[in-house]
C-alpha cells in the first residue's frame, strides 16, 4: 500500500516538474521577448524580430486550420492582406488616429469576406477546399492587383498615417516608433497566442482534432461538421487578419505582392518548417524562416529555387517540422 | 451587320481555342487525380516547362509540328523522374503531403524556368503558313488558332482511344476503380501509378507546345493555367472527365466573352460562377463522389 502511494507521489512529482520545468522555460523565453528591445536596441532587429511576431501570428493561424482542423489553405496570406488593406483604408479614409478602432474593422470586415468564402469551401471536402483556397485566394490577389482606385494597384497602399499606441488613456508611443511598435506586436500576438491555446485546448479544440482525424466518425457521433470546420475556418482567418493589422501598422505599406501564392507558400513553409498541431512551432518555424530570407536573399536572386527544394525535402525528410524533433529529442533522452 | 456576325464568329473560335487549352491542361490534371490519386499543383509548371521545351526546339531549327511530338516526350521523362523520386513515397501518407509537396515542386520547377530562360518572355515561331489567316464570314481568322483546334481535337480522341481501347488503357481505369482487385490480378500497381503521372505529364507539355504561339512564353503562365484548370475540374467534378470537357469550354466561352466586354475584371467572373455552381452543386457538374 505504502509502496503504491509512494510511487504516486513520485510520478505526481514527476509531472510537476515536467510541467513547471516547460513553464519555467517558456516564461524565461517569454520575459526575455518583452525586454529584447530595451537589451539589443538596434532598430535593425528590433524590426526583424517584430516581423517574426506578424508572421508568427499568420502561421499559427494557419495551424489552427491545417494542424488541429486538417483542413489545408495555400493562401492564408490571403486574410492577411484583406486585413491590412482594410486596417489600412480605414487609417487612411476615416479616422487616423483609432488605432482600436481600426484593428476591430479590420477584423469584423475580414471576417464578413471571409464567412460566404467559407461557406462555399466548408461544402466540398479536403482536396476540393484546398483547392478552392488557392482559386478564392488567387482572386482576392487580383482584386487587390486591379482595383486600382481603391487598392492604389501595383504600387501598394500607401502614405498610411501611424496611430498613437493607447492603452485606457495611457499612450505607449507612435507606432511608428520600431520599439513601441515591438511590445504592442507582442503583447498582441501573445494574447492571441494565450486565447488560441485556450481554445484549441478546450471541447471546441477537441471537436476540431476529432474532425482532422476522422470526419465520417466525427459525423456518426453527432458533431456538425461543416459548421465546426466553418468555425475553425473563421477563428483562423480572423487571427490572420489581427496579423495583417499589425502588418500594416509596422510596415505602413502593403501592396499585391504580399497576398500572393508564393508567398502563400513561405507561410505553409514556415508551419511545415515549425511543425503542425502544436501552436507554438509554427511561431519558431516563422522565426527561423524569415531569419533565413533575410540572409539568403542577400546572397541569391533564385529564391524560388531554394523555397522549393526546402519544401520538397521537408516533407520527405522531416514532415513533422521543429516541434516533432523536439519531442523526437525528449523521448530519446528519456529512452 | 456584317461586323456583328464577324465578331460573333471571333468569339465564338476564340472560346472554343482558350476551352480547348484549358480542356488538355485540365484533364491532365484530372487523369493523374482520378487515375492514381495524386493531385499534382506542379502541373501548370510542367506545362509552362513544355512550352519553353517547344520555344528551344523551334529555336534550335526544328519544324514546330516536330517539337510538337518530341516536346512532351522530354516532358514524360522529366514526369517520370519525378514519380519515381519523390511522388510515389507520398502515397503512404495523407494527401496533405503529396499537395504540399507538389506545391513546392511547382516553385522548384518555377526557379528552373527562370534560372535556364530567364524572366523575360519568349515567343514560338511558326512556319510561314501558319502565320496567315482565312477569311471565314466576314473576319479573318489565323490559320494556326484553327490548326489547334484540330490538334486539340485529335490529342482528345488519341487520349479516348487509348483509355478505351487499349489493354493499358483498360487497365488503367480499372485500377482507378479497385485497385486491390487490379493488383489480385497481377498487374504491378507501381506500373499503373508510373503510367497515370505520366500520362498527365505528356498532356500538360502537348498544352504548352500549342499554348506557345497563342500567348507569351514566361515564367508565370503555368500559375494562371493551374489556377483555371482547377476551376474547370472543380466545376467539371474531379476525377470526372466528361465534366471536364464541359467545364473548360464553359470557362472559356465565359472567360472570353468576360474579356471582350468587361475586360480587367474577367478572371472575377469566373469565380463567381464557380462560387455559384459550388454552392448548390458541391460535387462539380458531373462529379461522381469519389474523392475524400
Amino acid at each position: 500500500m505504502s509502496n503504491m502511494k509512494d510511487h504516486t507521489l513520485a510520478l505526481n512529482a514527476g509531472q510537476m516538474s515536467k510541467f513547471s520545468l516547460k513553464l519555467v522555460a517558456s516564461s524565461i523565453f517569454v520575459v526575455c521577448l518583452a525586454i529584447f528591445p530595451f537589451v539589443i536596441t538596434n532598430r535593425f532587429y528590433i524590426s526583424l524580430v517584430n516581423e517574426m511576431l506578424i508572421y508568427g501570428l499568420l502561421a499559427m493561424s494557419l495551424d489552427v486550420l491545417l494542424g488541429y482542423t486538417g483542413l489545408l489553405s495555400f493562401m492564408h496570406n490571403a486574410y492577411l492582406g484583406i486585413g491590412a488593406y482594410i486596417v489600412g483604408l480605414f487609417l487612411i479614409h476615416v479616422a487616423p488616429s483609432s488605432l482600436w478602432l481600426a484593428l476591430l474593422v479590420g477584423i469584423i470586415g475580414t471576417s464578413l469576406i471571409s464567412l460566404p468564402v467559407g461557406w462555399i469551401q466548408v461544402r466540398t471536402g479536403g482536396l476540393p477546399f484546398a483547392l478552392l483556397t488557392l482559386a478564392f485566394g488567387m482572386m482576392f490577389y487580383a482584386v487587390a492587383w486591379k482595383w486600382y482606385s481603391l487598392t492604389g494597384g501595383d504600387d501598394g497602399l500607401m502614405g498610411v498615417p501611424h496611430p498613437d499606441i493607447t492603452i485606457g488613456g495611457w499612450v505607449l508611443g507612435n507606432s511608428g516608433n520600431p520599439t513601441a511598435m515591438y511590445l504592442f506586436t507582442f503583447a498582441i500576438v501573445l494574447i492571441c497566442f494565450l486565447l488560441t491555446w485556450r481554445i484549441v485546448h478546450s471541447p471546441f479544440g477537441a471537436v476540431l482534432e476529432t474532425i482532422r482525424e476522422n470526419e465520417e466518425r466525427a459525423s456518426f457521433v453527432g458533431i456538425n461538421v461543416r459548421k465546426y470546420k466553418l468555425f475553425g475556418w473563421m477563428l483562423s482567418c480572423m487571427l490572420a487578419s489581427i496579423s495583417g493589422g499589425l502588418f500594416i501598422l509596422y510596415k505602413g505599406y502593403i501592396g499585391p505582392t504580399t497576398m500572393h501564392a508564393f508567398a502563400g507558400a513561405t507561410v505553409l513553409m514556415m508551419v511545415l518548417l515549425g511543425g503542425m498541431g502544436s501552436l507554438w512551432g509554427p511561431i519558431i518555424g516563422a522565426a527561423i524562416f524569415i531569419f533565413m530570407q533575410d540572409y539568403i536573399s542577400t546572397m541569391t536572386e533564385h529564391w524560388e529555387l531554394f523555397v522549393g527544394l526546402v519544401v520538397i525535402l521537408l516533407v520527405l525528410f522531416m514532415p513533422r517540422g521543429f516541434s516533432g524533433l523536439c519531442d523526437h529529442l525528449i523521448r530519446f533522452k528519456k529512452e | 451587320m456584317s461586323g456583328a456576325i464577324a465578331t460573333s464568329v471571333d468569339i465564338i473560335l476564340n472560346s472554343l481555342v482558350l476551352g480547348g487549352v484549358f480542356l488538355i491542361v485540365a484533364i491532365g490534371l484530372n487523369i493523374t487525380y482520378g487515375l492514381s490519386r495524386v493531385m499534382n499543383l506542379a502541373h501548370g509548371s510542367l506545362y509552362a516547362l513544355g512550352a519553353y521545351a517547344g520555344y528551344t526546339l523551334v529555336s534550335l531549327g526544328l519544324n514546330f509540328f516536330v517539337a510538337l511530338l518530341i516536346a512532351p516526350l522530354l516532358i514524360a521523362i522529366v514526369g517520370l523522374a519525378l514519380e519515381r523520386t519523390i511522388i510515389a513515397p507520398m502515397r503512404k501518407r495523407s494527401m496533405v503531403y503529396t499537395l504540399i509537396l507538389t506545391y513546392g515542386l511547382m516553385f522548384f520547377l518555377d526557379g528552373l524556368i527562370k534560372y535556364f530562360w530567364g524572366n523575360e518572355p519568349h515567343f514560338i515561331e511558326l512556319p510561314g503558313f501558319m502565320r496567315q489567316t482565312v477569311p471565314i464570314l466576314g473576319t479573318h481568322y489565323p490559320v494556326y488558332r484553327l490548326a489547334t483546334l484540330v490538334i486539340i481535337a485529335a490529342a482528345m480522341a488519341g487520349l479516348m482511344l487509348f483509355l478505351g481501347k487499349t489493354k493499358i488503357g483498360v487497365t488503367l481505369r480499372a485500377a482507378s476503380h479497385i485497385p486491390e482487385m487490379v493488383s489480385c490480378l497481377g498487374i504491378n500497381m507501381t506500373f499503373v501509378h508510373i503510367g497515370a503521372f505520366v500520362l498527365g505529364c505528356i498532356l500538360a507539355g502537348i498544352a504548352g507546345v500549342i499554348a506557345g504561339p497563342l500567348y507569351t512564353i514566361d515564367p508565370i503562365m503555368g500559375h494562371e493555367m493551374l489556377i483555371s484548370s482547377f476551376v474547370v475540374i472543380v466545376i467539371g467534378g474531379l476525377g470526372s472527365l466528361r465534366g471536364a470537357v464541359v467545364a473548360a469550354l464553359f470557362i472559356g466561352v465565359v472567360q472570353t466573352l468576360a474579356e471582350f466586354f468587361i475586360t480587367d475584371l474577367a478572371m472575377v467572373i469566373v469565380y463567381v460562377m464557380m462560387a455559384v455552381i459550388l454552392a448548390f452543386m458541391p460535387l462539380g457538374l458531373l462529379g461522381e463522389g469519389r474523392f475524400e
